[in-house]
């Protein structure tokens, strides 16, 4: 089924600010949607919307049926998003790392030619 | 936040060595070779030349044994302040994209700031992938609990 490109994976879902602000509130434990809207100013059919984005994309679960259904924080799906930034920001850091460590290793050899000379 | 926020990374950390020197790392295949990539990763040279134009056509590979295309090409070359380059997995790789180094004094040792802006969304993706399989199975899961708390501090 075809789906519209906001919904596709955790970077788009977490780009909403809303979205994020239900994830932070979800942090305490699982609200009903009614709940959510309230305290986020929203119509309950917006939040719910949010609410099934975060769903499908594996950020938040449900439990229960019709109007006692309670969401409850799914933080494994905020995984990738982790993975991408400890990916790519971890390349570089290690990589700094290890050219700290040649440079000064590089500056001591030549200050030891230079007094060999 | 700026326009860009969302499809840039910044990285910066603060060298032990003068400038002249961690720039002079930067300028030749023997010393990239000695520092490019996470621990553990080694890097093989096909080809290699540090000009405005020139390439840097070699193999990173794995503590696990995976090879890894890589591709770069300088763009600007300002000794000993600034370096921008191309970086992609071979010779015009539609996925490439652009980094800026730039070395400041700090004291007796150097500042490298290195900027990454992506161009789009799907080029970013392409990236996220690449580099989230180059570090994979080197990611220790901290707590879902930390990350969430992390993650939700940033955006307060």
């Amino acid at each position: 089924m075809a789906r519209a490109a906001t919904t596709s994976d955790a970077f788009n879902a977490i780009a909403e600010p809303q979205r994020r602000e239900i994830l932070i509130r979800l942090r305490s434990g699982e609200r009903a949607v009614g709940d959510l809207a309230l305290e986020l100013g929203m119509t309950q059919p917006q939040a719910s919307k949010h609410l099934r984005v975060l769903r499908e994309v594996g950020l938040v679960r449900v439990r229960g049926e019709g109007k006692l259904r309670l969401y409850d924080l799914d933080a494994s799906g905020l995984l990738p998003v982790r993975e991408w930034l400890g990916g790519f920001e971890r390349f570089w850091k290690e990589s700094f790392d290890r050219l700290d460590e040649y440079v000064r290793e590089l500056s001591r050899t030549r200050q030891e030619d230079e007094t060999h000379e | 936040m700026s326009e860009t926020a969302d499809r840039e990374i910044m990285i910066s950390q603060v060298i032990d060595a003068p400038r002249e020197l961690v720039f002079e790392a930067f300028t030749d295949v023997r010393h990239l070779s000695r520092w490019w990539g996470p621990d553990g990763f080694t890097t093989t040279t096909r080809a290699f030349e540090f000009r405005v134009g020139g390439e840097w056509d070699f193999m990173m590979h794995g503590p696990d044994g995976t090879h890894y295309p890589e591709w770069i090409v300088w763009r600007e070359i300002t000794p000993p302040e600034r370096i921008v380059l191309l970086h992609g997995e071979f010779r015009d790789d539609p996925n490439a994209f652009d980094s800026a180094f730039t070395f400041t004094r700090v004291g007796d040792g150097t500042r490298i700031a290195m900027r990454t802006v992506f161009p789009t969304k799907e080029l970013r993706d392409q990236a996220v992938e690449r580099y989230r399989a180059i570090e994979s199975g080197r990611q220790t899961l901290r707590s879902l609990a930390d990350y969430v708390a992390e993650i939700s501090n940033t955006y307060r």
